[in-house]
């Protein structure tokens, strides 16, 4: 209700701004054929100032436009984080309730605290989200502190700990070895490329619908870059959504549709480190059903790239 | 005597193992589905009567609103209880408004929960036709009369002139207030502390719905009511002989 509701606000500021525009350029062209044979300093005067006015209500439009968008998606992210951050809290409660009303057999007992402990966990890992998405949107290259990270250990490292979290098999997520086993190195913050590895892997798994089968590939483009791919033969993205779900808060319709949890942050996280590491984060898929390949791209360390010399 | 069975819909896995290991120690027996259009083919076509379901809102496939309004729908008049991590009013009242009879926000009070889901098993206890031998002892009937329309508190039904129709237990409680208050002003606010028990400034106009689809039962004309009247800016008045 709430959004059709603002659709019509929508519509109508829209239809208001158009009709501004109209009338504007009506009345400049009312003004020129008034004035062009009496006074030219008069006319060149007021063709100017309607041509600011009309580009001020144009300009005013769009970021009006912009700015209801982007509201739109604060609000599904609340929705999102509110059910995140309340359901391990919702299930932690309860499993402690019915340890204090009820007699419980130990073994009982034993699985109770695992589940506390998972939910925990999990409430946990939004809260961090959060707060990283929030530090990623606001500190500057220059802030970040840079050592020498070996790639590939960091990524196999992170790969068993998402095996992990997801009670996988081994081969449900593969690494490939790196093509001329050259080590591949990039100058930054390992704490930032951990989180934005696990954040690719686990999004990897998250849409892979049924089975998971991901494969990471590590490997040099262009003489200068490392490159993480990470392919899923999950659900896929849609064409149009390719850009958008590097947004913060961006979540494609048909995920929310299908009611597959996350806050919309993972992926603007992970674009947020690879910018401030000097590099890219892009996405790739066929399509629905199709799988994804989400792809960052690194600075490539002692190449001469900007990394090296600071 | 079977204990009665309750459905769980919910889709966080946690929170239904903890669910159904309450409620099976309450002496319940419980049935669980995990996704919106399983659980919803589930009760259309459930082999025995379920007492109550316990209904998650953010379900994969169906939500819980789509759940509630489609049972309603097909005449199912189920207890439901929802439960929902989005506790906004706005939100509560989709629920009431889509047929739901009670709801609470997640995180819950396991204790809470027991206690407002017996509620609902007893109140339908009493409404459910007496069977065979074991009939209670007749009660004085729990109805109300005006103007050539009944209304049965205990049967959850109200019979007009044009017809007939079943109410849900959020229906009947809403009815039952204003009933209750013949003649005098009743504002929204106090609805929905009262009746609905949601504590917030909100945007009443879900309470409108509701009162329009009450009107729809009891009015001659739904346009022009009689006996649910708007008392402009403030709320809504009850008369019983339809006056002015």
């Amino acid at each position: 209700m709430n959004i059709t509701r603002r659709r019509g606000a929508i519509a109508l500021f829209i239809t208001l701004g158009v009709c501004l525009v109209g009338l504007l350029v009506t009345l400049n062209i009312g003004w020129i054929h008034l004035l062009h044979k009496r006074q030219l300093a008069l006319l060149v005067g007021g063709i100017v100032l309607f041509g600011v006015l009309i580009a001020g209500v144009v300009l005013n439009t769009i970021f009006l436009v912009r700015e209801v968008r982007r509201n739109e998606r604060q609000d599904s992210f609340l929705n999102a984080v509110t059910h995140e951050l309340k359901t391990p809290i919702a299930s932690i409660r309860l499993y402690l309730e019915t340890l204090q009303r009820r007699p419980v057999t130990e073994e009982k007992r034993q699985e109770f605290y695992r589940i506390m402990l998972s939910d925990s966990g999990r409430l946990l890992a939004t809260v961090e989200q959060v707060l990283k998405a929030g530090e990623a949107s606001h500190r500057k290259e220059k802030d970040i502190h840079r050592v020498l990270i070996d790639m590939e250990p960091l990524v196999a490292e992170c790969i068993v700990i998402t095996r992990q979290r997801h009670h996988l098999a081994d081969d449900a997520i593969v690494l490939r070895d790196v093509p001329g086993a050259v080590s591949l190195k990039v100058m930054g913050s390992p704490e930032d490329l951990r989180t934005a590895v696990l954040n690719l892997l686990d999004n990897a798994v998250k849409y892979s619908g049924g089975k998971v089968h991901v494969v990471c590939e590590l490997g040099i483009s262009g003489y200068n870059r490392v490159v993480l791919s990470v392919t899923d033969a999950g659900i896929g993205v849609a064409a149009k959504d390719l850009k958008n779900i590097f947004k913060r808060f961006y979540r494609a319709q048909d995920v929310t549709l299908r009611q597959v949890k996350g806050t919309g942050l993972g992926l603007f996280i992970v674009r947020s480190i690879a910018r401030q590491h000097g590099g890219t984060a892009t996405a790739e898929s066929a399509g629905h059903g199709k799988g994804t390949t989400m792809r960052i791209e690194l600075p490539l360390a002692g190449t001469g790239g900007s990394s090296a010399s600071s | 005597m079977t204990q009665p069975l309750i459905a769980v819909v919910e889709d966080e896995e946690h929170i239904a193992e903890g669910l159904i290991f309450n409620l099976e120690a309450e002496g319940y027996r419980t049935h669980h589905e995990a996704d919106g259009d399983a659980a919803l083919a589930w009760l259309l076509s459930a082999k025995e009567p379920v007492a109550a379901v316990v209904l998650d809102v953010m379900l994969p496939g169906k939500d819980g609103f789509a759940i509630v309004r489609a049972l309603r729908e097909a005449h199912q008049y189920t207890p439901v209880l929802l439960l929902t991590a989005r506790g906004r009013p706005e939100d509560v009242l989709e629920g009431i408004e889509a047929g739901a009879d009670d709801y609470l926000t997640k995180p819950f009070d396991l204790a809470i929960l027991l206690v407002r889901l017996k509620g609902l098993l007893r109140r339908m206890a009493w409404h459910a036709p007496a069977e065979g031998a074991t009939a209670a002892p007749a009660e004085p009937k729990d109805e109300y009369h005006f103007a050539g329309r009944t209304i049965c508190f205990d049967a959850l039904e109200i019979v007009a002139p044009h017809g007939s129709a079943r109410l849900t237990l959020m229906e009947a409680d809403l009815l039952r207030y204003l009933v209750e208050r013949e003649g005098k002003i009743v504002s929204r606010k106090e609805i929905l502390e009262q009746v609905w028990r949601v504590h917030e400034d909100t945007d009443t106009r879900a309470i409108d719905n509701f009162i329009v689809r009450l009107r729809r039962y009891i009015e001659d004309d739904a346009a022009k009511p009689r006996f649910l009247q708007t008392v402009r800016g403030v709320g809504y008045r009850f008369i019983a002989s339809g006056e002015r």
